[in-house]
């Protein structure tokens, strides 16, 4: 097994209803790195996490995580999930959400310890999120909510990290804040996916880049395989506009 | 009134519909809470419904047991549950109308087999009962029964609390983290009809689904942490189930719908005087930022016609839009603030024309703030900064005017007024 592996997914096919969303997928990645997953609308980027998360059942495939099940490897695994995923009148509180990052490492009768609290504690200060830990999720901004999520990820001291649109609806700055803590925990030697779609950041935000729509399009180094030709075999038609929106970016 | 309290504590029946209705109030808001959150109040009213032909089959087997019947009912609960979610997973059938069609299946049934039941010699089984609670019928094993579930209930969602709080706020992380959703769900779907049973002769199948959604939904108005809404939903429960208890005796009545109506009566308190989320306070505190809105606007335009030597009440009208009254009402209070004074002419005092400045400060600082930090354009800020100024408080603004460099001027280039 090589160990610069973190994912290896082999031969991954997914259809919901009698419609096919993903065909035959093969890929390798590489731990230490932050990959971009781009693609158009409907490419099967989320359906991507969340059959190598085990939410969904493949047709066919074969999907290792750190050369292991993906069941016996869950506490290496954080999420972070469509910001439309989740109900925000729940009655949580910040610190409620980020201690959720510590369930793993609890059995059935333990309680959460003041350790826990203090890694939770952590984990806030580290997204800048600490002066809101009593607050109820709802009352935050987009751009806080997107970073206590990342808390929680943080605080479950995950090796392989899936983040799903994570710079949707948040602000410049709260952007920049994530993608550094993402930069710092690929130095640390943990794998980053990240489903996003604004093209013109694709260069600077990620070192590897995989192109989806269906089929997997290209994977490789951001620098040369985030090319014109691979952008226009992903996305086809829809291409001209979404490019120039990149270079105005840029 | 008094003679119903005398009552309650030296008659045993009347001891014995206390501790029931007690217990009936607290696991019903502990465990409601969940069911509310879960969107299942359908089904908590569903398995009350479709425990009854449980009973009567075990009391064709058992005659008139309370063990028999709680196994009954708790068998007939279990089968509903797991037929409902057949159903949903497997047929092409709406998810309500699955729940609604086995429920009133089941009960259909009950009623059909409790009248077989009545027809054969020395047999008395009220359906009444069954359906909204009695104050007499309830016995000693009764009482063993519900302490025993009781406890069970609150070790239960103490023990779990984690799984239960993670699989209802996002099933899909908690699968990710291993926490298998379905179990949970059965998990919850039992003691859901341990409780059911439990409720039985205090409340009534009928009304049971009160007692679980509407302590849980009041509570739910009162507190945003989970924690705190769980012990709120119980005492309301507790408090419901007793009052209603209480006044069932007084008036000889079936103490179902009198707790049902004591908790509807909670909730329409907290409908309307809940701190956080009452409408009154909503209404209160819509009023007062609407009129320190006003307050604001009137203050700045005031400022802008001083500085061009304009400022007269005419000219201020004009430029506000508002009718005389409430321009007059605005202008007296500012007066007592002595923000303005009114006589001999109309003009701003110092402290009017210092504030006057803070307004001005955080307009121009906001707009400066979304046309460089969050990239809108220039036309897209102004009414944005129009309602923000109003929200900033000064410390907000340091810190905006910190991260900016100090700015000298807004986008559209007017001058920032320096701090004061």
């Amino acid at each position: 097994m090589d160990r610069d592996i973190s994912i290896s997914v082999k031969g991954l096919s997914v259809s919901y209803e009698r419609k096919r969303v993903l065909s035959n997928i093969f890929l390798e990645l590489k731990t230490g790195r932050v990959i971009g997953v781009v693609g158009p609308n409907g490419a099967g980027k989320s359906t991507l996490f969340k059959a190598i998360l085990g939410l969904i059942e493949p047709n066919t495939g074969l999907i290792t995580i750190r050369g292991k099940n993906p069941d016996k490897v869950r506490k290496e695994v954080a999420y972070v999930p469509q910001k439309n995923d989740v109900d925000w009148s729940f009655p949580a509180t910040v610190m409620d959400v980020v201690l959720m990052g510590r369930y793993p490492f609890k059995g059935v009768f333990q309680r959460l310890s003041s350790e826990d609290k203090e890694i939770a504690m952590d984990a806030l200060k580290e997204v800048g999120m600490e002066a809101f830990k009593d607050r109820q999720i709802g009352e935050l901004s987009g751009g806080q909510q997107q970073r206590v999520f990342l808390a929680r990820a943080l605080c479950q001291n995950a090796q392989v990290f899936f983040l799903d649109e994570p710079f949707v609806g948040v602000d410049i700055l709260t952007e920049e804040k994530i993608i550094t803590i993402l930069k710092k925990l690929a130095k640390q030697g943990k794998s980053l996916l990240v489903v996003h779609h604004d093209l013109g950041s694709v260069q600077d935000y990620f070192d590897d880049v995989i192109l989806l729509n269906q089929r997997l399009i290209a994977y490789g180094p951001t620098e040369t395989t985030f090319n014109d030709e691979n952008i226009r075999r992903t996305y086809g038609g829809q291409l001209p506009v979404l490019h120039k929106m990149g270079e105005i970016d840029e | 009134m008094l003679e119903t309290l005398q009552t309650l504590f030296t008659e045993e029946w009347a001891i014995r519909a206390l501790i029931a209705s007690t217990m009936v109030g607290v696991t019903c808001g502990l465990l409601g809470s969940f069911i509310v959150l879960r969107n299942m109040a359908l089904i908590g009213d569903a398995l009350a419904h479709a425990i009854l032909p449980g009973v009567v089959v075990a009391f064709s087997i058992f005659g008139m047991s309370t063990v028999g019947f709680f196994i009954g009912s708790v068998a007939a609960g279990l089968i509903t549950a797991i037929i409902i979610t057949w159903i949903q997973g497997n047929v092409n059938t709406k998810n309500d109308a699955a729940i609604g069609i086995v429920f009133t299946t089941m009960f259909a049934i009950g009623v059909i087999g409790i009248s077989a039941a009545n027809r054969r010699p020395g047999v008395h089984l009220d359906l009444k009962d069954f359906l909204f609670g009695t104050t007499l019928g309830i016995s000693n094993e009764d009482i063993y029964l519900l302490l025993g579930i009781g406890v069970y209930v609150i070790i239960s969602v103490v023990v779990f609390y984690r799984y239960l709080f993670a699989t209802t706020f996002q099933p899909v992380i908690a699968k990710t983290m291993g926490i298998s959703i379905r179990m949970i769900h059965y998990f919850l779907m039992l003691i859901l009809s341990f409780v059911i049973v439990a409720s039985l002769k205090a409340v009534g199948i009928i009304l049971v689904v009160a007692m679980l959604i509407t302590p849980a939904s009041t509570a739910l108005l009162l507190s945003n942490k989970l924690e705190k809404v769980l012990i709120i939903s119980s005492l309301i429960g507790f408090l419901s189930a007793v009052i209603g208890m209480i006044l069932a005796i007084q008036y000889d009545t079936t103490p179902g719908p009198m707790m049902a109506v004591i908790a509807a009566f909670f909730y329409i308190l907290a409908v309307f005087f809940s701190p956080m989320k009452g409408l009154v306070f909503k209404t209160i505190r819509n009023r007062n930022l609407r009129n320190k809105i006003y307050l604001e606007d009137t203050l700045k335009q005031a400022f802008r016609l001083q500085q061009k030597e304009e400022l007269s009440f005419k000219n201020l009208q004009e430029q506000l839009g508002y009718n005389t009254n409430l321009l007059k009402n605005n202008l007296s209070k500012m007066a007592k603030q002595n923000i303005v004074q009114l006589s001999p002419e109309l003009v701003l005092t110092q402290t009017g024309q210092d504030q006057a400045n803070k307004l001005v400060r955080a307009h121009r600082l906001w707009e400066t703030y979304l046309v460089n930090e969050m990239g809108l354009s220039a036309e897209q800020i102004h009414e944005d900064a129009e309602k923000y100024e109003h929200l900033l408080t000064e410390d907000m603004l340091d810190e905006v005017d910190a991260k900016l460099g100090f700015p000298k001027e807004d986008p559209h280039g007017s001058p920032i007024p320096p701090k004061g």
